[in-house]
Parts: structure tokens; C-alpha cells; sequence
């Protein structure tokens, strides 16, 4: 099979850092794509919900300036005797 | 004479000759049918097989098994039990085995951390250290819509206290979900109050990395045990030889040197770093609802030891009941019992299977009046009750708690709402309960659905109608005829 097409955008946080995550072991069936910065990956033969920006629910979309404001759990410790 | 499974392949083999076990060998695509069949099975019966899937599309010899514990049956086969055994008995022989705790792991080979001296376990037949690409080696699924991606949910996950990490008893195993980002690269949620979120803070004070070892494909009692709440320096291998009644069976894992499960599919190892959090889930979750994202822990894979064709076990988890509430039914409800029962003997039985214990049951003998209320808010004091037991009834010893429809008369004829409602503001609760507000916040309440006995007298409850004579008998011959 022919090297995959990457999609050019995540579908559940619309950015465009998506790159192959991996491909089926026996060639062909299917690939696998990861966004570099929701961390969100989904295979290329998922139902549209999955896979296709225009149709992930915006109840589960995620805006990427919102991520670095999401809660840290668990919250990073002092270190001993030192700074963080 | 209890038998001990030696592996997951023991445990699938005695549900095989139990008809309890369906093979699929037609071609199965990953997503949505693996996810699908799971949550099927548990909402056709409480009955269900375990689902073994043998052609996965893009694998050449992958399988996958799902629902392994996610029915009484096989809850009392993981038990050695007979798989009709009733539920209340399966509580009452967990119960009594776990009295037995602590029952000294049989640790197989014996060598020393960082050496190469192979041993028997069957994981240890194929390592890999480069290149390793955990999508290739097991068939990673996503299993709810809108999860972040491919998780790990039902493996054993062993950690060491950083502060003394020769110490056999805080060495924890527990069961965390687990997101597989990369090909080597995992998130993981370690929850604060868990033994691990301790281990975790203790490296992150001492400024390094977690060592960490991910066993996959495991016999059931060590992943029933691992989500189970014990204290922090009680062995959750010698729980499982206490309630499996023979010593438990462990390999030590040659990079990191945690001791893991002998009969495993797969172990990885690796380390959670030390500083960093990322991006992870949202995750669909026990209690029916998605986790929200937060910036969580993540592993570095260094090495990863399988047998040829390992099995990939996975668990389906979302609105209960689904296979996840039938493993942490009664490793809930047990640990309640005996804590309550350390101070109060008068409690009979407590099923605390809602919801990992976020509503339970407590059947008890007051002797007195008000008594039933305290044991009810006893179990809120509990270690699980202060992220759980958010709702608690209390039913009196003549009721059957693992019976609803008993409960639900004790509660319909003997709770009076002026009297057997008690309201606790803002106490401590898991934050995954949608309902908390804030988020770990939550009112509790004990409802009293025991009779008023003295000193408080109320209600019109002398007049009980009693089973006519001989129903025992008949009820026997009737299952005599029935069967």
C-alpha cells in the first residue's frame, strides 16, 4: 500500500500538528494518526464521529489556549530541600 | 480446597468448560465493534460469558478477551466457587478468605535487580527494548466514543515507595487507566489519594522519575485485588493468596525490579517523569460520564518482555453495570464489612457495589435506638468512604442487603422522612462524581430504613406477617423440581 495521506487537521482540537502514530501490522488494513497537541489519535477507519473535524460534537472539542489552564493532577510537589 | 489459576489462560480455559466463554474467530474490526460487544454482553445478562476475539482486523495472530469477570458466574469461578453460587455467598467466602490476609507471595526466581539471569516466567520469552511499538505488539482499541484514544484499563501497575523501596508491603498494584499517546509513550492518572500518587509525590520531592512496571493479561484475582481498597502498607499479593487460598505467584521484572504477576501476557516497563504533566483523556468512566481533560503524569516505556501471541485483556467501563462493576462489587463491599465490623459486630452484610461504593447498603442489628445511623455514618469515615458512600441505607439484619426488592420495602414501610434522613454538608468525594460540586465536594446521607427500637418509639411495626410454616421446605423441594 501506498504511504498514507495524512489528515492535515485533528478533528477533536482543529490544530495542524497531526503525524503518523503507526500502521497496521498487516499492510494496508488501516493507519493510525496522533495530534501533537491534544494527544487525541484515532484510526483511519473509524466512523466519521472519530475521525472527520466538522463532525466531532463541540461538547468534546477542545480549544488548544485552554489547555495549559487545565487542572494538574496531581499537582507537581517541592522538591526536598530545594526549589520545584 | 481452593484452586488458584495459574494465568489468564487457566482462568479462560475453566469459563470454556463452564460455558462461559464465546470465541469470535470471524474477522472483527477494532472500533466500534470491540467496544460494542463488551457493553453488549452486560446489557443482555448478569449472566454473560467472556468474549474471546481471535482474527482482529490489521493482525496477523492478535486476540482480545473483554468481559473475563463481568458476570456473577464468572465472579464465583474466579473464586473456585461453583459459577451458580449466590452473590451473598460469593460476599460471605471473599469475606472469610480475606481474614486469612496476609498470605505470603511465592516469589519464582531469584535473582537480583539489574541482573539478566532469566527465570520461568512466561512473559519473559521475547523482549523488546528498541523500536517498540505497543500498537503492533496488542491490538489497542479506543472503547467509548469520544475517548482520547487507545487505553490501558485492567493491568496490574506496580510501584515502589521511593523512600524505602525495598519494602515489600507499601510496594503497591493497582489498576489506573492508562492512555497509550505513542508508540512507546503512556499518560497515566494517579490519583493523590492512591498508594501510587504517594509513590509519585515521594519521587517528585526527591527530584527523579518513578520506576514502573505495567503487567497485562493477568489470572483474575490480582486485578480483582488490585482495585481494591487496602491500607497503604497492606500487599495486595498477599491479599490475593489470602482470597485465591493459596500463596501468590510473582516474577520480579529484570529493569525496575517490581514483583509482577508470574502468569502475565505482557510486562512493561518504564517511568512515570518526574515534573511532567500533559494533556490526557477525557476517558469514559465508571460513574456513567466522561472524565473532563487535565494535565496528568506521563510514562517513558524503556522495555517491554510478552509471550509469543500474547492475549490482550481489556475491560469495558461506562454506565454500570458493565464488566467494571462486577470486579470491584465485592472487593468494595468487603473491605467496608470488616472495617465496620472491627467496631460494630452487630453489621451483618454490606454491599457497597454501587458505583464503587458511591451508594451502599449496610444491613446491621441496632441495639438501640439511633445506632443504625451511626454505623451508617461510621462507613463515611471509612479510608474508601471519604471519596465514596455518598448515599448509605441501612437495613435492619433480617434483610437480605444484596436483595433490592427487600431493600426497597425496608425503605418504602419503615423510612420515615422526619426522622431517618441524616444530611452531612460538604464532605469529601471523589472528584469524578459528575454531581460534586466543586469537584470533590459533595453532601452525604445516611437514609435509616431500620425498625425504631427503643429508646425511640414511633411507627406501627409490631405486626410483622411472618412466612407460613414449611415455606423453607417448599422453597427447597421447589428448586429440587427446577433443576
Amino acid at each position: 500500500m501506498t504511504a498514507p495521506k495524512i489528515p492535515d487537521t485533528c478533528p477533536r482540537c482543529d490544530s495542524h500538528d497531526v503525524s503518523l502514530l503507526t500502521a497496521s501490522p498487516v499492510p494496508g488494513r488501516w493507519f493510525m494518526y496522533a495530534c501533537g497537541v491534544c494527544f487525541y489519535s484515532w484510526r483511519s477507519t473509524e466512523p466519521g464521529y472519530a475521525t472527520d473535524p466538522a463532525a466531532y460534537p463541540a461538547a468534546f472539542k477542545i480549544d488548544p489556549t485552554d489547555i495549559p489552564k487545565m487542572l494538574v493532577v496531581p499537582s507537581i510537589p517541592t522538591r526536598r530541600g530545594g526549589t520545584p | 480446597m481452593i484452586m488458584a489459576y495459574a494465568d489468564l489462560r487457566d482462568f479462560l480455559a475453566a469459563l470454556d468448560r463452564n460455558g462461559q466463554l464465546l470465541r469470535f474467530t470471524d474477522p472483527v474490526p477494532l472500533e466500534p465493534d470491540l467496544g460494542a460487544a463488551a457493553r453488549a454482553v452486560s446489557n443482555v445478562t448478569d449472566r454473560g460469558p467472556a468474549l474471546l476475539f481471535e482474527d482482529i482486523d490489521g493482525y496477523e495472530r492478535a486476540r482480545v478477551a473483554l468481559n473475563v469477570v463481568g458476570s456473577w458466574p464468572n465472579h464465583a469461578l474466579m473464586l473456585g466457587l461453583d459459577k451458580d453460587t449466590s452473590l451473598k455467598e460469593q460476599f460471605f467466602a471473599f469475606a472469610r478468605r480475606a481474614d486469612a490476609f496476609p498470605v505470603e507471595a511465592e516469589r519464582v526466581g531469584t535473582e537480583r535487580v539489574g541482573t539478566e539471569r532469566a527465570d520461568d516466567a512466561p512473559w519473559r520469552e521475547h523482549a523488546v527494548e528498541t523500536d517498540i511499538n505497543l500498537f503492533h505488539l496488542l491490538p489497542l482499541f479506543r472503547l467509548n466514543r469520544y475517548d482520547a484514544g487507545s487505553y490501558i484499563d485492567k493491568a496490574a501497575v506496580v510501584t515502589r515507595d521511593p523512600d524505602d523501596p525495598e519494602n515489600f508491603d507499601t510496594q503497591n498494584v493497582g489498576i489506573y487507566r492508562i492512555q497509550v499517546k505513542g508508540t512507546d509513550r503512556l499518560g497515566i492518572q494517579p490519583v493523590p489519594a492512591h498508594d501510587i500518587g504517594i509513590h509519585l509525590r515521594k519521587a517528585e520531592e526527591r527530584g527523579e522519575n518513578l520506576p514502573i512496571a505495567i503487567a497485562i493479561g493477568n489470572e483474575p484475582v490480582i486485578t480483582t485485588i488490585a482495585g481494591m481498597p487496602l491500607a497503604y502498607d497492606e500487599s495486595e499479593n498477599e491479599m490475593a493468596g489470602a482470597v485465591q487460598g493459596a500463596p501468590y505467584r510473582i516474577a520480579r521484572a529484570p529493569l525496575t525490579g517490581m514483583d509482577v504477576p508470574w502468569g502475565a501476557e505482557v510486562v512493561i516497563e518504564g517511568e512515570i517523569i518526574g515534573g511532567v504533566r500533559e494533556i490526557e483523556g477525557p476517558f469514559g468512566e465508571f460513574t456513567g460520564f466522561y472524565s473532563g481533560g487535565r494535565r496528568q503524569p506521563v510514562i517513558a516505556v524503556h522495555r517491554v518482555h510478552h509471550r509469543t501471541d500474547p492475549i490482550f485483556e481489556h475491560l469495558y467501563l461506562g454506565r454500570p453495570w458493565a464488566e467494571l462493576d462486577y470486579t470491584v462489587a465485592l472487593n468494595t463491599s468487603v473491605p467496608l464489612y470488616r472495617q465496620l465490623k472491627q467496631d460494630y459486630p452487630e453489621v451483618v452484610a454490606v454491599n457497597a457495589m454501587y458505583t464503587h461504593g458511591l451508594l451502599g447498603i449496610i444491613s446491621v442489628r441496632p441495639r438501640y435506638g439511633g445506632f443504625a445511623k451511626a454505623v451508617g455514618v461510621r462507613a463515611m469515615t471509612t479510608p474508601h468512604g471519604l471519596g465514596y458512600c455518598k448515599v448509605i441505607i441501612v437495613v435492619d439484619d433480617t434483610v437480605d442487603p444484596f436483595n433490592l426488592a427487600q431493600v426497597m420495602w425496608s425503605l418504602s414501610v419503615k423510612f420515615h422522612p422526619a426522622h431517618d434522613l441524616v444530611v452531612l454538608p460538604d464532605l469529601s468525594i471523589l472528584p469524578l462524581d459528575p454531581s460534586s460540586e466543586p469537584p470533590g465536594i459533595s453532601h452525604k446521607v445516611v437514609l435509616d430504613a431500620t425498625t425504631p427500637i427503643a429508646p425511640e418509639q414511633r411507627g406501627h411495626f409490631s405486626q410483622e406477617v411472618d412466612q407460613p410454616a414449611g415455606t423453607q421446605e417448599w422453597e427447597n423441594r421447589i428448586k429440587r423440581l427446577l433443576t
